[in-house]
């Protein structure tokens, strides 16, 4: 029954995506993001993005260089092209981090309830209770900047709304006739939660990373902007951003335009993909999620 | 039915034209207002505090020495810097061992009114008010950032801080080397000799600050002022702007000696006037460079430095580009008396023994690069320590190791034991993080990376950085160091091995027979003994090079057409004191804005 | 109901416990020696043992904890280190700057995105919702650094509309320098907002007595705005209510840009200067508003709606 119901929900979503055109352009740009930033990893794409020519500095946008260049006459494209690996790893690996912890912790605390529950449910609430911009620049402060720690800082401080919502659902599904089923014949806890429940969940924790992706990147930008980011150096859209800035008012657009540009796209593809999967998974999150 | 939908939407839209024309007109009144005051308006970093002893950063110290007064200054026009009576009647009497200083202070002058005094009355000025202070920036129940300047020279200073320190009762126990034998004379005992004495004496740190405002005020002295300076606070919304009033009974006159081109420029019209000559001065806390540049290009700000990033569209050639002198902006240079500089760790294993390093690292530095990508080519190569201005300056010195050659260093670097950068290991680069300090930190990376020195980039916040200088754990750092007074001690003081951290020595240099030099130095009295002394210590840092100078600086500043008196100079930093505006042709010129 | 909120209340103390042990853990023990930190530049190893025994540093790490605790009660967070102010002077005065911005801003945006919200419940389905959804979506993608460097470019500079900068204690004369950052602001949120509330009138739109309504031959705008717009009131003042207390935090970005001396501004700086007390104190103080505006939000809740029932 459970795998019957299981295949339904996927089956049908992808059904819905595929008619949405709009959704499935996005999706097909975020595969262009992810392979870009991949071959901008293994060194195939852009490799010269570090290369300095002090003679070129500041050379607005021409054939040669479609985004200009830096103040080391860097190429300013294919630093761009290079925080996209950046930024996809901060998503990753930051929101990566967030979902194991919320799902986890929502698990537990559902399933086992008690004691269990009030601990985690009182963890929650206090982190909920501190405004996520201290939290999260306090945190990323305290630990050092870094992209470590910076998807570490965004992992562990983005973790409480998942926890909420797989609570809530393993409280429901812990109850249900299958789960009593598997209890009968013996399942372990750990069984029963990883085995028999979360499937049942994994659309919300799917809906869950695509919206924290977003969040992720977007925090980079403003912990780059207080000096929180990555190491100098490193081509990230925040740092680009923050030292971007200033050069706005000698002139120099570029490296604003088209770090933000880069950013623009792929944050919109993220949230109209994202809208058009909630939409087909589970309609109901909306507002929750 | 749908007519009522629209309606509603209307609404929105007559709300929103309502608001809009609200604040428009409210907006033209008072600019209009603003431009018939004799004001003077600058914008400056956040500010923090107005107590002599408790701030020392350089914003707060523009402001405090506005409101406060020192014993001496230096002379507004001349170059090189000479130093004035201020508050002193007369330069000190000195005695022949150079360590009794007599100095005699002005009769007549007044603190600001203020409720700590009895009736409310500003009480006259006596001399006990100095020693009380300068036994407050002494107190190291207060650990004030300036107590450096009298830490080892006054007799009695060690015993007395103990005594305090044990119990705070013993403030008021005297200290055996500031001495007032009667109300308008200070005896200072040195406990060697020191003969920038008075230099420090013309710094904030050491303003007079009444007893009975601190008794009233304690901590709270940060929020106010009660001196004797040139204007008196008005009022202070934190992290917004700060308003100060003239102060009519200021004694302070202007200055009728000038330098080369002074009178050209119309600064010795009102020789002999009493000063401040404008009603108000406003301090804008402003943080980001865009709105800073932007209010100066309206005529809201009267002087401005130049964001670095604006510097292209303002200068052209080293003067005004075109287009704004054309609406009667004028440039001010002045040299920076300062020195930016790479420090190396010398307590490292790695650099402690190993010169031929060092002189790689040095002979690496794309210094022209440097002064062209962030200082807009407002600088000069640094040969050595000490700045040019300075007495002890020699135009003529040059250091080869400083030179710019890529084979050279890579030579050196082999003989140094890493042939082609093999076997070293990467360098930790440590740079404050700001955007301008990030970017410098890549052409270090980029320099290095040309002799196979990889180096990684550490950026941290500003106390993160200053802790690590005072731990002495980091390896490579960049630096700048400006002159607290025009002095080249000032400067040698960086290498001295008692200085070392948490002192300002970061490099943590140590070298026998440079102390003894500095030591020496410091007995001998300004002439030329001293300075060769000075330029013995110069030829051991350039030999041993503990940190590679890099540049000194030079200081543009813009002001508008309707600003007459102005002339930079980092170390004068009451300098606001001497401006006066044109109100009518701040009017006329501003329109063209 | 009285039995529910001091309940509420309460269970307040356990968290508000849990937000002090974190700030404390995170600013304490884990960020390093903060007497390092206090006593400042060239400071001795004597001093940095004074400026500890003066914060009360130089005890054990629960001494100094219960020292903690107890500055919260007497609202007396001591003296930041970077500007040696009193910390509750800070706070009180930047507390009215912010939320001179960030009020109107918010309510602005409130009335503007349940406007067009509406309107795209109207339309829903038709191109227009999806036009509008699209452009939303757009306007929360872009960086807000990029709004407010464009608009007081051209707004405030090009067009000469408005003051690049500044800022009046008077309460008057300051809308002047807060029109075009409360423009900004309002810029910046509206998309997220918009979204927000439409997926509010959606729910409502397909509930039954909406059907109910229209079967009974109700026009379609007057189902919205008798029926809809009345039911969906609800859940917008809870949320309106829960989100009031960030208000406090000023904006980070617009006060660094046009001047104004509020609270964003303030834990801007004592982020760059690791000024530990000042973002310990503004920490505590919104998650402390924060769970009072929950409460008020719940107690809210019932009152507009009887048929909620208190657990």
């Amino acid at each position: 029954m459970k795998g019957v119901k299981n295949n339904s929900i996927w089956l049908d979503a992808f059904f819905k995506l595929k008619k949405n055109k709009l959704a499935f352009t996005c999706l097909i740009i975020i595969i262009f993001y992810f392979a870009a930033g991949l071959l901008c990893a293994l060194g195939v794409l852009f490799p010269h993005y570090a290369l300095t020519n002090n003679d070129r500095s500041y050379l607005p946008p021409s054939p040669e260089d479609w985004f200009g260049t830096d103040i080391f006459g860097r190429d300013v494209l294919a630093r761009s092209f290079h925080g996209i690996k950046i930024s996809l790893t901060v998503g990753l690996a930051g929101t990566g981090l967030s979902v194991v912890i919320g799902s986890i912790f929502g698990a537990i605390a559902g399933y086992f309830g008690k004691v269990t529950d009030d601990l985690i449910v009182w963890l929650y609430t206090t982190l909920d209770t501190i405004p996520y911009i201290l939290l999260l620049a306090g945190m990323s402060f305290v630990l050092g900047g870094g992209l470590g720690t910076l998807c570490f800082a965004i992992g562990i401080t983005s973790w409480v709304n998942l926890c909420r919502l797989i609570r809530a659902e393993f409280m429901k599904h812990r109850e249900k006739e299958y789960v009593h089923a598997a209890t009968a014949i013996g399942s372990s806890h750990f069984r029963k939660i990883f085995v028999h429940i979360f499937p049942n969940v994994f659309h919300i924790i799917i809906i869950n990373f695509s919206l924290g992706f977003i969040g992720a990147i977007k925090s980079e930008v403003i912990l780059s902007y207080l000096g929180l980011g990555v190491e100098p150096g490193t081509p990230s859209w925040g740092l680009m951003i923050t030292d971007a800035r200033l050069e706005l008012s000698r002139g120099v657009w570029w490296g604003l335009a088209a770090a933000s540009a880069l950013m623009f796209i792929l944050v919109l593809a993220f949230n109209l993909f994202t809208d058009a999967l909630r939409e087909a998974l589970d309609p109901k999150l909306r507002g929750k999620l | 039915m749908k007519r009522v939908f629209c309606s509603s939407n209307l609404k929105v839209g007559f709300a929103g034209a309502f608001f809009l024309s609200i604040a428009l007109s409210l907006i033209s009144c008072t600019s209009k207002k603003n431009n018939l005051a004799n004001e003077l308006r600058i914008a400056s970093a956040n500010l923090k505090g107005l107590d002599p002893v408790a701030t020392g950063d350089e914003t707060s110290s523009n402001v405090i020495a506005l409101l406060y007064d020192t014993l001496f200054q230096y002379q507004y026009l001349k170059r090189p810097l000479t130093i004035e009576p201020n508050l002193a009647d007369g330069m000190p009497q000195v005695s022949k061992d150079g360590l009794v200083h007599t100095i005699k202070i002005k009769k007549g002058i007044f603190f600001s009114d203020d409720a700590s005094f009895s009736g409310g009355k500003g009480r006259e000025l006596v001399s006990q008010d100095f020693v009380y202070s300068w036994k407050r920036l002494c107190d190291p129940r207060l650990a004030s950032e300036g107590f450096w300047l009298f830490d080892g020279k006054v007799e009695g200073l060690d015993d007395w801080r103990k005594a305090v320190q044990k119990d705070g009762k013993n403030f008021d126990a005297p200290v055996p080397g500031f001495q007032t034998p009667d109300s308008s004379t200070i005896v200072i005992k040195l406990s060697r000799p020191f003969y920038q004495l008075h230099n420090i004496l013309a710094m904030v740190y050491t303003a007079p600050v009444p007893k009975e405002a601190v008794d009233k005020y304690g901590k709270e002295m940060v929020n106010h002022a009660v001196g004797t300076g040139p204007f008196r606070l008005e009022s202070w919304t934190r992290n917004s702007q700060i308003s100060l009033v003239k102060n009519p009974h200021y004694h302070g006159v202007y200055p009728s000696v000038g330098d080369t081109g002074d009178a050209e420029k119309g600064r010795l019209a009102m020789a002999g006037q009493k000063i401040p000559f404008v009603d108000r001065l406003i301090f804008y806390e402003i943080v980001e460079d865009q709105p800073i540049w932007l209010k100066f290009l309206k005529g809201d700000t009267d002087i401005t430095a130049i964001p670095k990033d604006n510097f292209d569209a303002a200068i052209k050639n080293k003067d005004v580009a075109p287009d704004l002198a054309a609406k009667g902006v004028k440039l001010d240079r002045a040299p920076g008396y300062d020195l930016t500089y790479t420090s190396f760790n010398m307590l490292d294993p790695l650099f402690k023994n190993n010169v031929n390093l060092r002189y790689a690292v040095a002979q690496a530095q794309d210094t022209k690069t440097t002064i062209e990508k962030f200082q807009n080519g407002r600088g000069i190569e640094a040969q050595s320590i000490i700045p040019p201005e300075l007495e002890s300056y020699d135009p003529n010195f040059k250091n080869a190791r400083l030179e710019f050659k890529v084979e050279k260093a890579k030579e050196y670097l082999a003989i140094a034991g890493y042939p082609g950068g093999k076997g070293l290991p990467e360098l930790e680069y440590m740079v404050t993080n700001s955007s301008t300090a990030r970017q410098g930190a890549e052409l270090f990376q980029t320099d290095l990376g040309r002799l196979g020195i990889k180096v990684k980039i550490s950026a941290v916040s500003w106390p993160q950085f200053l802790e690590r200088l005072r731990d002495r754990k980091f390896q490579v750092t960049g630096a700048a160091w400006v002159a607290d007074y025009p002095d080249a001690e000032n400067f040698l003081a960086l290498l001295y091995s008692k200085n070392a951290s948490p002192g300002p020595n970061n490099s943590n240099f140590s070298n026998p027979e440079f102390d003894k030099l500095f030591e020496q130095a410091a007995r001998t009295p300004p002439g030329p003994a001293r300075n060769a002394l000075y330029q013995k210590m110069r030829d051991i840092s350039a030999e041993q090079l503990p940190i590679i100078p890099s540049t000194h600086r030079e200081g543009y500043s813009l002001y508008h057409g309707w600003v007459t008196n102005y002339k930079a100079n980092s170390v004068i930093v009451d300098r606001f004191k001497y401006v006066q505006i044109d109100v009518p042709k701040r009017t006329q010129l501003k329109e063209k804005l | 109901m009285l039995k529910y909120v001091l309940k509420r209340l309460l269970y307040m103390i356990p968290i508000l416990l849990g937000v002090t042990l974190i700030t404390f853990l995170l600013f304490n023990v884990v960020g390093g020696d903060p007497a390092l930190q206090a006593a400042g530049r060239y400071a001795t190893p004597e001093q940095v043992q004074l400026v500890k025994a003066e914060l009360g540093l130089d005890r054990g790490l629960p001494a100094q904890y219960l020292f903690f605790v107890k500055q919260i009660v007497s609202f007396d967070f001591g003296r930041s280190w970077s500007t040696k102010q009193t910390i509750s002077k800070m706070i009180m005065d930047g507390v009215g700057a912010s939320l001179s911005l960030t009020i109107p801003a918010f309510f602005l945006t409130v009335f503007l995105s349940i406007s067009i919200a509406l309107l795209i419940a109207y339309f829903r389905g038709t191109f227009v919702d999806r036009a509008i959804f699209v452009i939303c979506l757009a306007a929360i993608s872009l960086s807000s650094l990029v709004y407010i460097l464009y608009m007081q470019y051209y707004f405030s500079f090009q067009l000469g509309l408005f003051p690049i900068s500044g800022w009046s204690p008077d309460w008057l004369e300051r809308w002047e320098y807060l029109t075009l950052p409360i423009f900004i602001f309002v810029s910046i949120s509206l998309g997220g907002s918009v979204i927000f509330y439409r997926t509010i009138f959606m729910d409502e739109i397909f509930q039954d007595y909406v059907r109910t309504a229209r079967a009974k031959g109700l026009s379609h705008t007057a189902v919205l705005f008798k029926h809809i717009l009345r039911n969906a009131l609800i859940p917008i003042i809870t949320i309106v209510v829960i989100e009031m207390p960030a208000l406090i935090l000023g904006s980070l970005l617009l006060e660094s840009y046009f001047g104004i001396p509020g609270l964003g501004g303030m834990i801007f700086q004592a982020l760059q200067s690791a000024d530990f007390p000042v973002i310990k104190a503004m920490t505590f103080i919104s998650a402390f508003l924060y769970m009072i505006f929950q409460l008020i939000s719940d107690v809210l809740y019932v009152v507009v709606d009887p048929k909620v029932q208190l657990k």
